[in-house]
């Protein structure tokens, strides 16, 4: 029973957290400069046709209303329509955010090996020479801005020896296989970034691993070193891998705008960019919401495996 | 009845007095200062070494590529990309700094009262943090900007104000978990037993056995600053042409990746060795503090 | 030791930490032997080198250690030249391990059953699967834990401190290995289950012919298990021999120092001696090391290399003055106690009256939860002008929070607290500065308590600025007035707390405790986190501040030793409740109280024979949750009567000297509890 209220509890505070989300960003945009009917009309709009307008966007209801109906709306999985294109925003959002979640996926298959076994290795051999030389690889890496980064793939992989393509563009015409090569290099570098952020932290807590008072039991024991590092100390190291892959999940969806833009990727950032260009305030909402969910979301589901992962937590 | 042994609880930074730690400094510390004061140099000397003036067009021949004239060719209207990153040196570092101090100063404050105070006040706060932090860094930056509107925007003040908003949650919450961790402890609970003021606990008690964790916080995003501001430049957000600000050379000159590369390369391998600069003194500061560095989010 | 059985033979083995140029002897020259049946104890304070000792026994060289020279002989193999190979074979299979902390030894993610059945596996101790799980069960019963089947399908945590260090000494035993390492393996447990584990280990010792090494800093416990005992110091062993003839003749001042240092658990008032100063690695003569604490040390002895000498059969000394030293341990200080010391019993300073303290738990949301938890539960206390009032009690007694109770730190839920006369507010917040500045407190750990960023002399003048205007210089002054009180030279006044001992440490924070002028002074189990002849300095300064100016103590330990050697009067808590109060004489020298007793039978060396009721079956700890009905010692309690004990609280009744909360009747308590008294020696001394 405490696990389920454990459960319960961490479910309301992300639902707290989410409410406090969507409370900012609704009244942010809700104050962006040049009421947005004026904007769509141009300069010198017709006095009867704003007020029409006005009313045909609910802009003349007070604030807090329009904010309750918004939000009856988002749960209900309808943030309304574009102002600029006229189609439904969930609509909008929902293409980018399939493209970027196979991006992710992809990034994510690449990071994995990237970040553990690196780490692995790293802590095995601790403040030995291969160590030292894998931190330092992992830090120039981590220093490379991550648009930097994809601009020298593309470079490498497109111009230099052209197996990519220079541009990622996808659409729904394009095969499978235009679509994989398309993804290969921004999965890359995002996935670069990412693992060379989590080695760092993973080799710490391998090395906590370790050096734990139940290893070292286990090899007092005669325990076999395989045996001791795969059954010893991998289980209790998952859960830091679960922690900052979690993280991650946030750089994913949101922090990769620049990558998107590099390889001129229809993704969630680029989503995002185009809107605030063209302030577009239903999809500015939206896209907000929904990269704030996935971290809030990312983070609870660590939390909650961190938990079945550890039996000692799992039974408090 | 139990051995209530407890082992010392050093959450505390380790005090570096009498001089006899700072013998054997860790080298990390050594390279990334020096590279660090190179780009401080670079920042104040550069517009007097620069060979042209950033906005000088027809330096040589557009687009002919690196020479030893051009060490990082020229872009498509023949300004010499070398004199103007030297010219914009200045800007990053200025930016990034004092937009990592707003946000220590914003963030840190109230992280630290929060953390100390606790209650339904720490609560509250937690939660707002939380909730401006689930927002992607880049995202909140891009949203303020926009907010802000044409009026304000591409000032170097506004820069400023964005990465300040958006470190001083992060920042808050880890200074947040550090005045925790610290009022826990017995000095203070010393403090409060002596009936001390909030006020004089905070400065005595908590703030210095919390620089540690804040110094390196401090190093973490101020390494991650300058790559911000030039994401902002590279996405057409940030300062506003014809400034030579780094990301926005670099976003200039991106469709010349094909032809000249090198006027990418060139301002790139400044910005990333001053990145990498800084991440090393973090890491020699975090070495000498012994504590793990923070991940970025 | 020394015949031709011996399965450990350690031969001056020498090993040093650091790096070439900067090195540290870790060990040097440290030789033994041990035979099967035999249980060799390692003793030493911190920094002995005990602990390397015995993990190169078992073929373990720590991080950055390096072997100048020596081999471990097990069964005839040095294990210091095997392979990497050789060496996992051997562990677990020849030579296993019991550490100090079972909690962290067996790893969180697996269940119990898995790790025994991988260790038989692994050593080929089994052939089949299904062998090695009823092999594994076997096991646990052996080492006598409770539903041995449903145990091997649990996780480490689920199981108390005491059944985790069973699981970890059947996984010592599962290979019968000839050779048991055990490094303090019941430190951290309560002394109950210490007596528990120690009489398994007794057993293991009698029945399955296995050589022990027993590395201990407590010299109580390794006389109930030690056949033999090396006193280590420095990396160097300074005496060696049969226990008896060590302990009962020793002839190194150092062991005549330590064992000084312990508190004599059959008398009351007798103060340890403690040794002079700590051992400073980085400053040790090339003579003998023990040289710089010794009070007999002559010139040469700095000099000389001391090496061991037989002193009578296989009782060896190194120490070149041993024959013109007087035999035998220096005896405790007895010290007395006159009326005019302590008050009367009609004065009080501070009084508890039906205090109860609930902890409230609270949800993450911020909303407050009606669960509540009782930790004190109606205690009546008095502390008496200038007297040392001990409150003793296991971990979760509720002792801590008594003490939290008194000093604001958390509010009672009813009952009073009375101070000079007037009730306490409940927040520290809102009591006077006066009455601040009147009750003192001092902690556990010295380690956690003084600001690292801060001077000594910045410490105590934070101190006295909080309640007194003073000039810097008189502030500098009082600092070192206050220095000197706790016997600490002026040079310490700019030193900070990591630049200090922690015996030292923990004396500036009892200067930083007194500089204020408290009336009261609260000392939370101030003597934990020190080694024995440092913990028997503070107990002197203790006393003498409390007769010079008359401080009312309120000492809080668990250590019964400690209590009765150094308080006036003393009360015993159980799971928040007081069981039994008054003067000391009256509840340790003839304990009645059936918890009292419990206490006093469990410590190791008591002088105490069973009681003439049978004895239970030892019960887990009592339940601390869900409603509190009658008396909570009812479970294990010897002479509990179901629907009286388990059903009300338990009345006070008066004896001479005390007032025991007990149902039962004083006379049924007589007969029921005999006990020997002081000056008999013990009849149940464990000596091999």
């Amino acid at each position: 029973m405490p696990l389920l209220r454990f459960i319960a509890t961490r479910i309301s505070i992300s639902l707290v957290t989410m409410l406090i989300v969507a409370v900012v960003i609704y009244f942010a945009t809700a104050i962006l400069p040049g009421d947005v009917a004026s904007r769509l009309l141009g300069r010198s709009p017709d006095p009867t046709a704003l007020a029409i307008l006005q009313k045909r966007l609910g802009l003349d209801v007070p604030l807090v209303f329009r904010f309750l109906k918004w939000l009856g709306h988002v749960l209900i999985g309808d943030p309304g329509v574009s102002l600029i294109s006229g189609q439904p925003v969930a609509e909008i959002v929902g293409r980018t955010l399939w493209n970027s979640s196979l991006l992710a996926l992809l990034a994510l298959l690449i990071y994995l090996p990237i970040a553990v076994i690196p780490a692995a290795i790293q802590a095995i051999y601790a403040d030995r020479k291969t160590d030292h030389a894998i931190s330092g690889a992992a830090l120039g890496i981590m220093s490379l801005p991550d648009f930097l980064l994809g601009t020298f793939l593309l470079l490498a992989f497109a111009a230099w020896w052209p197996i990519f393509p220079p541009r990622s563009t996808i659409d729904e015409t394009s095969g499978a296989l235009d679509v994989l090569r398309a993804l290969v290099l921004p999965a890359v570098t995002i996935a670069l970034v990412m693992g060379t952020y989590a080695t760092r932290y993973l080799r710490e807590n391998l090395i906590e691993v370790l050096n734990s008072d139940y290893v070292r039991m286990a090899r007092l024991n005669g325990i076999r070193e395989s045996t001791v590092l795969w059954r010893h100390a991998f289980p209790n190291a998952l859960v830091p891998t679960l922690n900052v892959t979690s993280l991650s999940l946030t750089y994913l969806f949101g922090g990769v705008v620049v990558v998107e833009k590099v390889f001129a990727f229809p993704g969630f950032g680029n989503l995002l960019v185009s809107s605030l260009m063209q302030l577009d305030v239903p999809v500015i909402q939206a896209t907000v919401l929904v990269a704030a969910a996935i971290y809030v979301a990312g983070n609870l589901v660590a939390d909650l495996l961190t938990v079945m992962v550890n039996p000692r937590l799992r039974y408090q | 009845m139990t051995q209530e042994v407890q082992v010392a609880a050093h959450v505390a930074s380790p005090v570096l007095h009498g001089g006899t730690r700072w013998r054997r400094l860790p080298i990390s510390l050594w390279i990334g200062g020096l590279i660090v004061v190179a780009h401080l140099l670079v920042a104040i000397l550069g517009p007097f070494l620069a060979p042209y003036a950033p906005g000088q067009m027809g330096a040589g021949i557009p687009l002919s590529g690196a020479s030893w004239a051009h060490p990082f060719g020229l872009d498509q209207l023949g300004r010499d990309v070398f004199s103007r990153v030297l010219h914009g040196a200045w800007l990053v570092l200025v930016l990034s700094l004092s937009g990592t101090i707003l946000g220590f100063l914003l963030g840190g404050i109230i992280g630290l009262i929060s953390g100390y105070l606790g209650g339904r006040f720490d609560l509250v706060v937690m939660r707002i943090f939380e909730a401006l932090i689930s927002i992607p860094v880049l995202f909140s930056a891009l949203l303020i900007i926009a907010l802000v509107g044409a009026k304000a925007s591409g000032t170097l003040v506004l820069i400023v104000i964005v990465i300040g908003f958006v470190y001083a949650p992060r920042v808050g919450r880890i200074a947040r978990g550090a005045a925790l961790e610290i009022s826990a402890l017995q000095y203070v609970l010393a403090a409060k037993l002596r009936g001390d003021s909030a006020w004089r606990i905070a400065l005595r008690e908590i703030l210095p056995n919390a620089t540690g964790t804040l110094l390196v916080e401090f190093a973490t995003r101020a390494a991650y600053a300058p790559v911000l501001v030039a994401s902002l430049g590279f996405l057409g957000f940030g300062i506003r042409p014809p400034t030579p600000e780094w990301g926005l050379i670099i976003s200039e000159n991106r469709d010349l990746i094909f032809i000249s590369p090198a006027t990418i390369i060139g301002p790139g391998f400044m910005l990333a060795s001053l990145v990498i600069g800084i991440n090393l003194l973090t890491e020699g500061i975090s070495r000498i503090l012994g504590r793990t560095v923070t991940q970025r989010n | 030791m020394g015949e031709a059985g011996a399965i450990l033979k350690v031969d001056d083995l020498t090993v040093s930490y650091g790096y070439p140029g900067a090195r540290v002897a870790a060990l040097a020259g440290v030789s033994f032997e041990v035979a099967a049946g035999e249980v060799l104890g390692l003793v030493g304070e911190s920094g002995s080198g005990k602990t390397t000792a015995a993990l190169h026994i078992l073929g373990h060289r720590p991080r950055g250690a390096t072997l100048d020279k020596g081999s471990v002989l097990l069964r005839g193999r040095d294990v210091l030249k095997l392979s990497q190979a050789q060496v996992r074979a051997l562990r677990g299979r020849e030579v296993s391990y019991v550490p100090q902390n079972p909690g962290g030894s067996l790893n969180p993610a697996r269940r119990i059953g898995r790790l025994i059945v991988e260790l038989l596996e692994q050593h080929g101790v089994v052939k089949t699967r299904q062998e090695a799980w009823a092999r594994a069960e076997e096991l646990l019963a052996q080492v006598r834990l409770p539903d041995p089947r449903g145990l091997l399908q649990r996780y480490p945590h689920q199981i108390s401190g005491g059944q985790q260090q069973r699981v970890v000494i059947a996984m010592a035993i599962a290979a019968r290995p000839s050779l048991i390492v055990l490094d303090e393996p019941t430190t951290g447990l309560d002394v109950s289950t210490q007596k528990e584990i120690l009489q398994l280990l007794r057993e293991i010792r009698d029945t399955q012919n296995v050589a022990m090494v027993y590395v201990t800093h407590d010299l109580h416990v390794l006389r109930e298990i030690a056949t033999h005992v090396a006193v280590m110091y420095a990396g160097r062993t300074v005496e060696i021999g049969d226990i008896d003839q060590v302990f009962d003749a020793p002839r190194h001042p150092y062991t005549r120092g330590l064992i000084a240092s312990v508190p004599d658990i059959r008398q009351s008032n007798a103060l340890p001696r403690g040794l002079p100063g700590t051992l400073k690695r980085s400053e040790l003569p090339a003579g003998c090391a023990f040289a710089p604490r010794c009070e007999f040390a002559k010139p040469s002895c700095w000099r000389n290399r001391q090496s061991l000498e037989t002193v009578a059969g296989s009782h060896m000394v190194a120490c070149e003055c041993w024959t013109a030293l007087a035999r035998g341990a220096k005896a405790h200080w007895l010290h007395g106690r006159t009326a005019a010391e302590t008050g009367s019993a009609a004065e009080s300073v501070l009084e508890l009256r039906d205090l109860c303290v609930d902890y409230e738990t609270t949800s993450i949301l911020g909303f407050a939860r009606s669960a509540r938890r009782r930790v004190v539960h109606h205690v009546n206390m008095t502390l008496r002008p200038g007297e040392i009032f001990a409150l003793v009690g296991e971990s979760g007694s509720g002792k801590s929070t008594i003490a939290k109770a008194i000093l604001g730190l958390t509010a009672p839920s009813s009952g009073e607290i009375v101070f000079d006369g007037e009730a306490l507010a409940g927040d520290v917040r809102h009591r006077t500065d006066l009455q601040r500045r009147r009750i003192s407190l001092v902690f556990q750990n010295p380690d956690a308590s003084l600001n690292p960023h801060r001077t000594a002399g910045q410490i105590l003048g934070d101190a006295l600025r909080s309640f007194e205007k003073v000039s810097a210089s008189e502030a500098a002054e009082r600092a070192l007035a206050a220095l000197q009180d706790v016997q600490l030279p002026d040079s310490y006044i700019s030193r900070y707390p990591d630049q200090m001992s922690g015996g030292e440490r923990q004396r500036v924070a009892i200067a930083r405790a007194l500089i204020v002028r408290p009336e009261v002074l609260i000392c939370d189990e101030v003597l934990t986190a020190l080694d024995v002849s440092v913990q028997a300095g503070i107990l002197q300064l203790l006393l003498r501040l409390r007769t010079e100016r008359r401080l009312s103590i309120l000492f809080i330990a668990h250590d019964l030793a400690v209590v009765r050697s150094l308080a006036d009067r003393a009360g015993v808590l159980y799971s928040g409740q007081m069981m039994a109060v008054g003067e000391k004489e009256a509840l340790f020298d003839a304990p009645l109280h059936p918890y009292s007793f419990h206490l006093l039978r469990a410590l190791p060396g008591a002088a105490l024979v069973e009681p003439a009721v049978p004895p239970k079956a030892p019960a887990g700890a009592a339940a601390s949750d869900g409603p509190r009905k009658g008396c909570p010692f009812f479970s294990r309690c010897l002479v509990a009567r179901p629907g009286v004990c388990d059903v009300a609280d338990p009345p006070a009744r008066r004896i001479e000297g005390a007032v025991l909360y007990c149902h039962a009747e004083p006379e049924t308590l007589r007969t029921a509890f005999k006990f020997v008294p002081e000056d008999e020696p013990a009849p149940d001394r464990m000596i091999g």
